[in-house]
């Protein structure tokens, strides 16, 4: 049986969430392109943006100078200055916030940094910066990014034993936060660079984040690949070197423990950590310093030989390398393609490129951000 | 597939009793990075030069989107939408960036140099290559780092609706940060749907970037693959004996 076509008021609403969508992923954009876009009437297309604009979405203004004969079409902008959502990213040395305007337009921005490997109140720092950054307008909630496993369900993060970090940062904030919505870091960075970065348009991604741990974000036919309770895209426990390191989840030999943080810069002598640490290896393996060079080089080894996996298994056209993975991919691309060239099937590595992020290190907090714009994007006046 | 931008087939430039290139053929294509490769003196330069109009070929044919056109001055070359961005990138640096990137070329309005319309295009341009490590477009160039020189002579070869691009070790005596900022400009130009020759020695840059690798070997092209196709150690041996075991062709 096909279920009951959908009513007007359906219609109604689906019309103003793709138009809303537009706006809020592509940028401002005149009426006359929004027509021709969504294949709707002009008339229906004036109706909507009015609707949007009284709700205080959108809004409409005459364009500067097109250069063309005729009556300009009007333009219409997301209102980013006063539709917000907060977004925060728990990461392995700080954590960030910041307020996000609709249009993924981060409008205000604070960190921290956080003492490594110790469950350090995370919840009062979090929410003392959201309550720096109040600003005049509509808040739409809170989306948290986290490098650890989340529970899809309830937003509950596997972080040195259960946090419920949704939960606790939802009481902290009652009156400011209608809702707060947790992601992977991996899952939240793809997602991200999915809806306005290097992967927009594109349906099948993989997104690798890399600092200690390795997590991917991965995009299938357009749609986020979470798993059945939210944990999948784990990448970095795939082992790939059964007679390899012992790795912190009791395994031995996943990947993490060829291409993370702590091997290379454990192969090139360092004792320092974090992304700085290992900007320096590369750029002493670019001055030609021996150790690093072969650090890098083994890294980037590994790295082509999990890649080359995954483009087999998932025949993504686009594998995004970021966090501390986007240096060493950019310092070692000739041994990662080199292991893709001679691992991957002639068919899957074919059309698959490899990129870089193109948001950089904004783009755990605009794919967080996402997280509290979903509801509002799929029903923009309930 | 679509038809090749550039296409050479034939090529022969002599200097007196120096051959310098031998039937070489090179196809270039728009949307992609193609990577020159080869060692000191194999002819890199030469044939950018070539294509560029510095030198003029002895023989060969030039197909440029299809057509056979004919080379003779770097003047032809921008013509038809040929921009190479040489090692010593030829940027003023008493200059700021927008006098720079319109340097004779300058825009008019009647008598007077159009300031307003060369700024917002040399803006647009900067935004439309993804650029923040530029601060202001009226900064002098002398100001500027090495890695923001390279990413200035760059997007001034974009600006001119130029449809292939070449770069000449765009990376090299760069840093760490800078090089990778540059790579990505490398790869977003491509991504725009220019058609872009990159000549380097760095084959982590050559496999970072490229789509197509091209391997010139005293004078004369010994392969040209797609990057997912071969290995580094098989580049490598192209480019020191001109020949690779099991490398398909």
């Amino acid at each position: 049986m096909r279920a009951s076509a959908p009513s007007q008021e359906e219609i109604r609403r689906q019309n103003l969430g793709a138009l809303l969508r537009f706006v809020h992923e592509r940028g401002q954009m005149s009426r006359a392109e929004l027509t021709t876009e969504l294949g709707l009437n002009r008339s229906t297309i004036g109706a909507l943006t009015a609707d949007l604009t009284e709700a205080g979405l959108v809004t409409e203004e005459a364009p500067r100078e097109t250069g063309r004969a005729g009556r300009p079409s009007l333009v219409v902008r997301a209102m980013s200055e006063t539709v917000y959502s907060y977004a925060v990213s728990v990461e392995v040395d700080q954590i960030r916030v910041a307020r996000v305007g609709l249009g993924g337009v981060i409008l205000d921005q604070r960190s921290a940094s956080r003492p490594r490997g110790e469950t350090s109140d995370l919840i009062s720092p979090i929410a003392t910066f959201i309550r720096d950054m109040t600003g005049a307008g509509r808040c739409l909630g809170a989306g948290i990014a986290v490098a650890g496993m989340v529970r899809h369900e309830d937003g509950v993060v596997h972080l040195h034993g259960d946090l419920p970090i949704a939960t606790l940062v939802r009481e902290q904030l009652p009156d400011l936060l209608p809702q707060v919505k947790v992601g992977n870091v991996a899952d939240l960075c793809a997602l991200a660079e999915h809806t306005r970065g290097v992967a927009a348009g594109c349906d099948n991604v993989i997104y690798v984040y890399g600092d200690v741990g390795v997590g991917a974000g991965i995009i299938a036919g357009g749609r986020r690949v979470t798993g059945h309770g939210g944990y999948g895209g784990e990448v970095g426990h795939m082992v790939v070197n059964p007679s390899g390191r012992r790795c912190s989840c009791g395994s031995k030999g996943c990947w993490e423990t060829e291409i993370g943080e702590l091997p290379l810069l454990e192969l090139a002598g360092s004792n320092e950590t974090g992304l700085s640490a290992v900007l320096a290896v590369v750029d002493r393996a670019a001055r030609g310093d021996a150790v690093a060079i072969s650090a890098v080089r083994h890294v980037g080894d590994w790295l082509g030989f999990g890649v080359a996996n995954l483009v087999n298994i998932f025949n993504p056209e686009l594998v995004i390398f970021g966090g501390t993975l986007r240096d060493v991919y950019l310092a070692s691309a000739a041994q990662v393609r080199s292991k893709l060239a001679s691992m991957g099937l002639a068919a899957t590595r074919e059309h698959v490129r490899l990129r870089t992020p193109a948001l950089g290190v904004d783009a755990a907090l605009i794919g967080a951000a996402e997280l509290a714009f979903q509801a509002l994007l799929e029903d923009p006046l309930a | 597939m679509q038809a090749p931008l550039l296409e050479l087939r034939g090529i022969n430039k002599s200097f007196g009793p120096v051959h310098v290139l031998r039937d070489v053929a090179l196809t270039v294509r728009a949307g992609e990075v193609t990577a020159l490769v080869g060692d000191n003196g194999a002819g890199k330069s030469t044939l950018v030069k070539c294509v560029g109009g510095t030198h003029q070929i002895d023989s060969g044919e030039v197909f440029y989107e299809g057509n056979p056109v004919q080379v003779h001055s770097p003047r032809d070359a921008a013509q038809l939408g040929i921009e190479i961005v040489y090692q010593d990138l030829a940027l003023c640096d008493n200059l700021d960036i927008v006098q720079n990137m319109f340097l004779g070329r300058e825009r008019k309005r009647g008598w007077v140099l159009d300031e307003p319309e060369m700024e917002a295009l040399a803006t647009a341009t900067l935004a439309g290559l993804s650029v923040k490590t530029v601060s202001s477009v009226r900064q002098p160039v002398s100001s500027l780092s090495g890695g923001q020189r390279q990413i200035v002579a760059i997007s001034k070869a974009v600006l001119w609706n130029s449809k292939l691009v070449i770069l000449d070790e765009p990376t090299a005596a760069l840093g760490v940060a800078q090089t990778a900022q540059v790579l990505e400009l490398v790869r977003q130009l491509a991504d725009n749907g220019l058609a872009v020759v990159l000549i380097s020695h760095n084959m982590n840059d050559v496999f970072a970037v490229s789509d197509r690798i091209a391997a010139l070997y005293l004078g004369q092209m010994v392969a040209q693959v797609k990057t997912t196709d071969i290995t580094h150690a098989q580049v490598v041996e192209l480019i020191t004996s001109g020949r690779s075991e099991g490398l398909a062709q």
